[in-house]
């Protein structure tokens, strides 16, 4: 029998308020799950897709680099990588603990690395670079308890022969922020390897290849379910240089505790067969990431290990320049075979009093036995006679104050002094005196070892003057030569072929009796010329240019040595080993 | 018995006890979809499933036991069943199976089994009994204190465990039952305040997590990967549901298990994610119907007592709902309490059961027979 309820009113009223409550909680969650679903669920989506389709690189092997005879110099070796993933970490504290114990960096090193990366918590944060076969064992082994730890493989450049051809070769790095900005449009991101100075920059776009990469469904732990897109990497292309091998070794041991360079090409094709820098440093160093205190000590070192002398160093030539104002005279008329000119060892010009090298004087010389004695005198009085216009007039046609275009990316262009150049930069106008220190090579005028090189390259090649370059030709990786690089004509200088007889006599006639001597070889007609350049570091630097054989010029060979002495003494019998070497003369 | 059995099927609340089925069949579409991936125990992606549908079978069983005991027993038990629970919350501290840090289970035979849930309907039915008797003496204040530290003491050993979202729930209980008993509503915000005012000192005794927990609940994006990674993924789930959702078993949150205790207490990002905001106001709906039924049983029983003891299964479920809901959109702080008839669980769901045979049960004493 039904009864009435004896519930009282005020309960049945509280009851009523709870029901009110109850239904407002509820319109709220509603209205929560509207806006959410329904106003933000596009920008959700989204999000949720980008969770989980992640994009992985995987790097493009470098193209490798040999020399003339495909000796291999510069490939690429596995290293394995220690990185953690930030979003797969439970307590970073106790992984950076447990780690450290393995790798040796310290705990709070490891925990600030991973904290201060704060882009993409599912992109591995790198924490050591090139682990050895027992870190890699024991964190395989302790897997389970190093969660969020990941081990990869990644190409690691290697230099085979550490300082060998360094400043030619380069080395390669991490791009950094200007990297990126100037290659903004070539898919490149932080952590990519580009090259960063030498031929591994120069020719960065053809080594470098095409990274490629996966799209990948990732779950929560970053594990891969499925692949949705797979780019196959495109390996960089291989360098085949015009270097070889042995004489650049050579070369680099002659030089082994001296500071300078040695420049041997071809001037029939203009491959440089060595270009050899000391001092010099191991750029497999900066192929790990340098660390800061290799860093300090190889750019604070004031012998400049890290600066490519032959093509950055700006160095005063010296003697071995007379070549430009003899030629320049001959041409303009100013001296010929015949002329003959009388050194006392000094000379005079307003008043002012310039020596000759020898005391004494030489006594009355010819344009050939001026070359091969290095008669100051006679310089300078074609240097009086030519005049600053016409003396920079055939300093251009050298090519002077212009890169050589050698491939390599860091070229000086040098001081070429003119009397507009003297006026712009010293704010003085040019004294005849300038003209006079300048034709022996002295004064403002500063070149690279290469430009040097260019001068007794013209000679050699009788105005037809190819392009100095490092590459022989660029090979795929499966081995088809794709390009072949041809001589190239850097410049042809009309100068008559008289005055290059004169001069070429002259330069021979310098090893066979004159400052050259000591490159007299008997198996070997040389041409050359010695320099001893004043400058104000110091020592004197000592300077040989010259090319062999006399009569077909096979190789041009440029020897400097930065505060060396005498050019004859010390560049000389340097010049004489690596063209001993190169010909194959047993002594 | 066979007049039990016509009054019940006179009486009973067919559209209760429809919404409870459906929620329970929904919860375990959802569980498997959540759990088919994953499921550990000889990777049987019905693990779960199997595991939750024996545990509803057992509730429904516990949920016809309350219904065919008149509620008006309870006089003669409350206090055996209030002391029960602080044995029971007693032992599991002593030597309950600890996970994460926290003891919270006891071990019975196969079953993993929480004292905390049960001593929720422990509590609903200690209070009713109290508060019924009671009522008329709560316009004194010192009498009213009584059921604080009634339910007090049972807080405090949840709190122990440590469970801070369960101790909440007694005190959401409490807080509603003696708001429908009538209690005067200067005391009740005296007690607020009171309340309000001692979160300074409760602060100390907050384990290091709990107190995380709050903070990131007012800021998660300090720590995405950390504490506040629940949530952003969930709320990530939830919105890229849209309208329809993405499917069931395609949501991408979800099936890639970047949703955290998805099957437990985030399973209603699977929800919102997958079905989309149909099913979650689908969802509203079945646990709006739940509590509205609820509502109307305790305004149409006999008695005060089976009122309150309406009211108190109704506050149960309410503050569970709207909690996790709540918590799973970011609107709440984690305090992981489970969904009812949709979190993995089994003491939570027999609890759950046991609720909506509380509610048929006043329904169905209604009259004398």
């Amino acid at each position: 029998m039904r009864e009435s309820s004896t519930v009282p009113e005020d309960v049945k009223q509280r009851l009523n308020w709870l029901l009110i409550f109850i239904v407002i909680c509820f319109l709220i969650l509603a209205i929560s799950l509207w806006y959410l679903q329904m106003i933000r669920g596009e920008e959700f989506k989204g999000r949720a897709v980008e969770n989980c389709i992640r994009s992985l690189a995987e790097d493009a092997p470098r193209g490798r680099i040999y020399d003339r005879q495909e000796e291999i110099l510069v490939t690429n070796r596995p290293v394995v990588v220690v990185s953690i993933i930030p979003a797969e970490v439970d307590d970073l504290e106790k992984l950076s603990e447990r780690l450290s114990k393995i790798i040796g960096i310290y705990p709070e090193e490891i925990s600030q690395i991973v904290k201060n990366y704060r882009e993409n918590p599912f992109k591995p944060v790198k924490i050591l670079d090139d682990c050895n076969t027992n870190m890699t064992v024991e964190i395989e082994e302790r897997k389970d308890e190093l969660k969020g730890v990941i081990l990869e493989v990644k190409p690691r450049r290697n230099y085979l022969y550490h300082d060998f051809a360094v400043h030619s070769l380069g080395y390669v790095g991490e791009i950094d922020k200007e990297g990126l900005l100037q290659y903004g449009n070539q898919k490149l991101q932080g952590g990519d390897i580009i090259g960063k100075i030498g031929l591994e920059k120069y020719y960065d776009g053809i080594l470098r290849g095409e990274k490629g990469g996966k799209e990948v469904e990732v779950d929560a732990l970053g594990q891969e379910i499925a692949t949705l897109l797979y780019q196959k990497p495109v390996p960089g292309k291989d360098l085949v240089l015009t270097i070889d091998k042995d004489l650049q070794l050579y070369g680099e041991n002659l030089l082994f505790d001296k500071k300078g360079s040695i420049v041997v090409s071809d001037p029939n094709s203009g491959e440089i067969l060595a270009l050899v820098n000391r001092p010099s440093f191991n750029p497999n160093l900066f192929a790990n990431g340098i660390s800061s205190s290799d860093w300090q000590r190889l750019s604070s070192d004031t012998d400049y290990p890290l600066t490519n002398r032959s093509v950055q160093g700006l160095y005063s030539p010296g003697s071995i320049f007379k070549v430009v104002p003899a030629v320049a005279a001959l041409e303009e008329g100013v001296t010929d075979r015949k002329r003959k000119i009388y050194c006392s060892g000094t000379f005079e010009l307003a008043g002012r009093i310039f020596t000759c090298w020898k005391g004494i004087g030489h006594g009355s010389l010819s344009i050939i036995d001026a070359i091969a004695n290095s008669c100051n005198v006679y310089f300078y009085t074609l240097g009086k006679d030519l005049g600053i216009e016409r003396f920079s007039k055939y300093m251009q046609k050298f090519g002077l104050g212009e890169k050589t275009g050698i491939d390599l990316p860091e070229e000086a262009i040098g001081t070429i002094p003119s009397a507009q150049w003297k006026e712009r930069e010293v704010k003085e106008i040019w004294f005849p005196g300038d003209t006079i220190n300048l034709s022996i090579g002295q004064g403002y005028l500063l070149l690279t070892p290469l430009q040097v090189h260019h001068i007794i390259t013209t000679i050699a090649a009788e105005g037809e003057v190819y392009k100095l370059h490092l590459v022989k030709k660029i090979i795929s990786a499966d081995g088809n030569t794709v390009e072949e690089i041809k001589p190239e004509i850097y410049k042809k200088i009309n100068f008559s072929s008289d005055t290059f007889k004169i001069i070429k006599e002259g330069l021979r006639q310098t090893i066979l009796k004159g400052t050259g001597w000591r490159v007299n070889i008997q198996e070997l007609a040389v041409a050359g010329k010695t320099g001893t350049a004043q400058n104000p570091q110091g020592e004197t630097h000592a300077w040989f240019i010259g090319f062999a054989p006399y009569e077909d010029p096979e190789i041009c060979i440029t020897v400097f040595l930065e505060n060396g002495g005498e050019g004859g003494e010390a560049a000389a019998p340097i010049a004489r080993a690596m063209l001993e070497k190169y010909f194959n003369i047993k002594n | 018995m066979k007049e039990k059995l016509d009054r019940l099927t006179e009486n009973i609340d067919f559209a209760l006890l429809f919404a409870v089925v459906f929620l329970c069949f929904y919860g375990l579409l959802v569980l498997f979809s959540s759990t088919r991936l994953t499921a550990t125990a000889g990777s049987d992606p019905y693990f779960f499933v199997k595991r939750q549908s024996l545990l509803i079978l057992s509730g429904f069983l516990f949920l016809t036991i309350i219904i065919f005991i008149d509620y008006h027993n309870l006089e003669r038990v409350s206090k055996v069943i209030y002391f029960g629970a602080i044995v029971l919350l007693i032992m599991v501290i002593i030597s309950g199976r600890s996970t994460y840090g926290a003891r919270r289970w006891m071990v019975i035979g196969p079953f993993d089994f929480q004292p905390s849930e049960f001593a929720k309907i422990a509590l609903i039915m200690f209070l009713a009994d109290f508060l019924s008797k009671n009522k008329l003496k709560f316009d004194n204040f010192l009498y009213y204190l009584f059921p604080f530290i009634y339910t007090g003491l049972l807080m405090l050993l949840v709190f122990m465990q440590p469970d801070l979202g369960t101790s909440l729930v007694y005190l959401a209980i409490l807080m509603i039952m003696l708001f429908v008993a009538g209690i005067k509503i200067k005391f009740l915000v005296f007690t607020i305040l009171a309340g309000l005012s001692s979160v300074p000192v409760l602060w100390i005794f907050l384990k290091d997590y709990q107190k995380n927990r709050l903070i990131l609940f007012l800021n998660p994006n300090l720590d995405p990967l950390g504490g506040g990674y629940n949530v952003i993924q969930s709320r990530i789930a939830i919105g890229s549901g849209g309208f329809l959702g993405n499917g069931i078993f395609r949501g991408l949150q979800s099936q890639l298990n970047f949703l955290p205790a998805q099957h437990t207490d985030f399973i209603f990002s699977v929800v919102g994610e997958e079905l989309g905001f149909v099913g979650t106001i689908l969802l509203l709906g079945l646990y709006a119907i739940i509590l509205w039924r609820g509502i109307k049983i305790a305004l149409e029983a006999r008695d005060l007592l089976g009122s309150l003891l309406a009211t108190g299964a109704v506050s149960f479920l309410f503050f569970h709902i709207v909690v996790n809901i709540g918590m799973a959109m970011g609107m709440l702080p984690a305090t992981g309490l489970p969904l009812p008839f949709l979190s993995y669980g089994g003491s939570f769901m027999i609890a759950n059961l046991m609720a909506i045979g509380i509610l048929l049960n006043v329904e169905l004493h209604k009259v004398k027979w």
